[in-house]
């Protein structure tokens, strides 16, 4: 007996991981490339590129690439700049001011666009109001429905791709390089320009990617802001596509089209990314040595200081302020006085309203389940990877990190094709075509935390185990698992915690009870229930700041 | 271990909370009237009917189509009941044979606008479109169609999409049916703009973003009701759109569904609609005072008179020019 099964484990757990991977990931990815390519049956890429040649497709391409290009030239300045204040300056209070720009990193970017909304639309926007009303102003200042607007939205929640990455290479830089230079006598402006800006580039480029990344398959911000003014990116127009027509034929085969598009830019950045941190000619910055030297900024100490806080309070607090207060008014449009104040529609979407109520539960209900079945599914799936000698594991590694360059839109589209009765399983309108999107979303996530968790577990404990008797499940069980535990838990809250705020994959998902937290702010918004959107908003940022802040201080999650 | 329980302990919650009510019968209606209606509507129903567990989707005609369309793709329908106010829809879908018949039981005490009534659907409410206006901004009420081509109203009047709004496709038809589409042209030369659904336009109105806007009557009031800075007048020719409720063939939940069309029927159910606003189809029922919306009688005489079937025909390149007039 012992003898089947230990001939039989390894296969049995290479079987599960690729099945789990050709289910979950493989076969929807696979689906949208063949009804992208395929016409009856047939390669057709003259089909293809005549819908990339219609106006709407092409100029939602174009869309896509402005957005993103503003979005990652604006974000890198941002970030760089922030992180070379916070690490290498002796600005005050710098490590509270670490911290809190990294807040936007655990806000919705679709709420943010909503408060931006409300102070920013040209007649009625609270600021636009103030200048024109209170200072006389003749027109609007700033209107949010625009190529600016919306890249100025989403460059205040994506700027932490870059302040991360740069933050982290100016701490771990070697100062003595500086130092040298300064002693052979090159000046502050040499310096940075030959040594500081040449180390940190690759930090710069790979945090740029990561938000062009981000920008290109964005969904919430385009979707809330840039409709109104007939501005479409590829995932605002899939969305469109597959709620406005059917699920026609045509409207399908658009939406694949524009999915192909999308997924071969990501995997085009990806692999830009990869190559530059690869590039392996700035290893100088690996390790910690010495605390690199502060520039004093003297004069301007307080100046900065003045504007870090104005900045914060600017794309952070205003904000948030705002989202609770339009919240609490009777009906959008009333000025903000205690008279047209209440909490009644807390009230109803917390206790009266099921759509409302139902998206909290369904959101929290599915970011438990996709996290838990992903973190199992990781589990097996990196166990095979790293520490199994299978033929074709290669593919599987692949295949786990494939949704990293697809984007939600597109596995959304990739679900549908596949679960919608077509091959024999229906499971369209219900909450398990969500479930089954967010585990393809997510696999990715738990793959890392546990490849990274699996790593460090030696062979020689499972061997001896195996040496000692026990059989494959056994040394599982009883050493790796509980080895693997931190990192298992690690995947838990990183897919759990984005899993409560997600939108774009849900929007294309949901039916009349499985709406989501972000579905149920981008409906009612869409709908003209602008109070109770806000004060939905609300309700969804107390809910994932304290799912955030329970997770850093009870389990420690390093992200 | 602490955090499994913890886990624990949530997922039971989670499980808890999802698990189904000791249900019943189910019933999902899909409606384009907003929250304020069929909220009312539902909590009505379920109190009045405990066994069954009603759900619905609540979204713009044109989105309900397709949602619907997508479903029966798939081959699993998940609506039992489709109530919205783009009446051709209606047509079309009783030809294609995908609606159940079924006379509700008191018909004899309702007004029937809609010709060639067999029980495939049943008019509900006669929805009442007309001009909404920001009182903090326009100080002299509009008081016909035309005025809000005039300046005041210069890139600030809105008109929701007709492809998703059924209230608005219905009413752009019938505005140009009466006045050519010379005055969709007008209204753009105004700086008019398409807004995205009936509620949107509404709630950009109250907030100032429009001066003014084709509007839905009970999502109107409901606003001025909150104290909106709104106010809602009806020129001469009105608009008068019905809409109907029918119960979609192959519904799973048949026996609720009768039960959902004879409630909102009822006097219980026609009340709750004539005091969100709107008119209702009984003789019964009447609109309280406080709005401002002509009686059922004088409000059908003084309407455009709608052919619902040529307007099924022409709906798409109805749609398609109104489109292409709003975005030159």
């Amino acid at each position: 007996m012992t003898g089947t099964l230990r001939f039989g484990t390894p296969q049995i757990l290479f079987g599960l991981a690729v099945a789990i991977l050709v289910v979950f990931v493989a076969v929807p990815v696979l689906l949208i490339f063949f009804n992208a390519l395929w016409v009856d049956g047939a390669f057709n890429l003259a089909d293809t590129i005549k819908v990339l040649s219609e106006p709407e497709t092409y100029r939602a391409l174009i869309n896509s690439l402005i957005l993103a290009s503003g979005v990652t030239v604006t974000g890198t300045i941002v970030g760089t700049f922030f992180a070379w204040l916070v690490t290498r300056t002796d600005l005050p209070y710098k490590g509270a001011m670490k911290v809190l720009f990294l807040v936007p990193f655990m806000l919705p970017s679709f709420i943010g666009a909503l408060a931006w909304k409300m102070l920013l639309s040209p007649r009625s926007g609270y600021i636009n109001r103030f200048f024109m009303e209170t200072l006389g102003f003749p027109d609007a200042i700033f209107n949010i429905y625009s190529y600016h607007g919306i890249i100025l939205v989403e460059t205040m929640y994506l700027f932490p791709f870059v302040f991360i990455q740069v933050c982290g290479a100016l701490e771990r830089m070697d100062p003595t390089l500086e130092e040298s230079a300064r002693i052979s006598g090159a000046d502050l402006f040499t310096i940075t320009r030959k040594i500081t800006i040449p180390l940190v580039m690759p930090s710069i480029l790979s945090g740029a990617l990561l938000i062009m990344l981000y920008s290109m398959a964005h969904f919430g911000t385009v979707a809330m802001l840039g409709i109104e003014a007939g501005i479409y990116n590829i995932p605002t127009l899939i969305y469109e596509r597959i709620h406005q027509s059917a699920g026609s034929f045509a409207s399908i085969r658009t939406a694949t089209v524009l999915s192909t598009v999308l997924v071969f830019t990501a995997a085009l950045i990806i692999w830009a990314q990869n190559k530059i941190l690869s590039g392996g000619r700035y290893q100088i910055i690996a390790g910690k040595s010495f605390r690199p030297t502060e520039i004093r900024l003297r004069g301007l100490r307080t100046p900065l200081l003045l504007f870090c806080i104005a900045y914060i309070g600017f794309t952070i607090v205003l904000p948030t302020v705002t989202i609770f207060l339009v919240g609490g008014l009777n009906t959008y449009g009333l000025p903000i006085s205690p008279e047209n104040m209440t909490f009644d529609n807390y009230y109803h979407i917390l206790f009266e309203w099921d759509l409302t109520r139902d998206a909290i539960w369904n959101s929290i209900g599915l970011g438990f389940a996709s996290a838990l079945i992903t973190m199992f599914a990781g589990v097996i799936i990196s166990y095979v990877i790293v520490k199994m000698k299978v033929r074709g594991k290669g593919i599987l590694e692949f295949l786990g990190m494939l949704p990293f360059s697809v984007p939600g839109s597109v596995i959304a589209l990739g679900v549908i094709l596949a679960w919608s009765g077509k091959y024999g399983v229906n499971i369209y309108n219900t909450i398990w075509i969500i479930l089954v999107a967010y585990i393809a979303r997510y696999m990715a996530f738990a793959l890392k935390a546990n490849s990274a968790a699996l790593e460090q577990v030696h062979n020689s404990l499972v061997e001896a185990a195996r040496a000692s008797g026990a059989t494959m499940w056994q040394a599982l069980r009883d050493i790796v698992i509980p080895l693997v535990r931190p990192g298992m838990v690690a995947a838990f809250f990183l897919i759990f915690l984005p899993a409560l705020r997600e939108l774009t994959v849900s929007v294309l998902l949901y039916g009349p009870t499985t709406r989501t937290i972000g579905v149920a702010i981008y409906t009612l918004n869409e709908d003209g229930e602008t109070v109770y959107a806000a004060a939905m908003s609300g309700v969804a940022l107390i809910i994932i700041v304290t799912a955030e802040v329970v997770v850093k201080r009870f389990f420690k999650v390093k992200q | 271990m602490e955090m499994r329980r913890l886990l624990l302990a949530a997922l039971v919650a989670v499980g808890v909370q999802t698990l189904p009510a000791q249900a019943q019968e189910k019933l999902y209606v899909y409606t384009s009237m907003k929250e304020s209606l069929i909220g009312q509507l539902k909590t009505a129903f379920v109190a009045k009917h405990p066994e069954v567990k009603m759900d619905y989707q609540s979204a713009g005609a044109g989105k309900l189509m397709a949602k619907i369309a997508a479903e029966r793709e798939s081959g699993s329908l998940l609506a039992d009941i489709l109530w919205t106010s783009e009446v051709p829809d209606f047509y079309q879908l009783k030809d294609q044979g995908v609606l159940e018949t079924y006379v509700p039981k008191e018909i004899g005490a309702l007004v029937n606008p809609l010709p060639d009534y067999d029980g495939a659907f049943t008019a509900v409410r006669l929805g009442t479109l007309g001009i909404a206006y920001n009182t903090r901004l326009i100080k002299e009420a509009p008081k016909t169609w035309a005025d809000v081509q005039k300046p005041a109203y210069k890139g600030a009047y809105g008109i929701a999409n007709p492809a998703l709004s059924g209230t608005a496709y219905m009413s752009v038809s019938a505005l140009v049916k009466q006045f050519g589409w010379s005055y969709i042209e007008a209204l753009r030369a105004n700086g008019a703009k398409m807004g995205k659904g009936s509620g949107q336009v509404v709630d950009d109105t109250a907030s100032g973003d429009l001066l003014g806007s084709l509007a839905v009557d009970y999502i109107t009031l409901d606003k001025v009701d909150k104290g909106a800075t709104l106010a809602l007048v009806y020129p001469p020719e009105t608009l008068v759109i019905p809409s109907p409720i029918a119960i979609m063939k192959g519904s799973k939940n048949l026996e609720a569904a009768k039960k959902f069309v004879d409630f909102v029927l009822s006097k219980e159910g026609q009340t709750i609609i004539a005091k969100e606003g709107t008119l209702p189809v009984r003789t019964d029922v009447e609109v309280p005072d406080r709005y401002p919306m002509p009686p059922v009688a004088d409000a059908m005489k003084r309407a455009i008179k709608i052919d619902y079937r040529q307007m099924m025909a022409e709906k798409e390149a109805t749609i398609k020019k109104f489109t292409d007039i709003m975005q030159k």
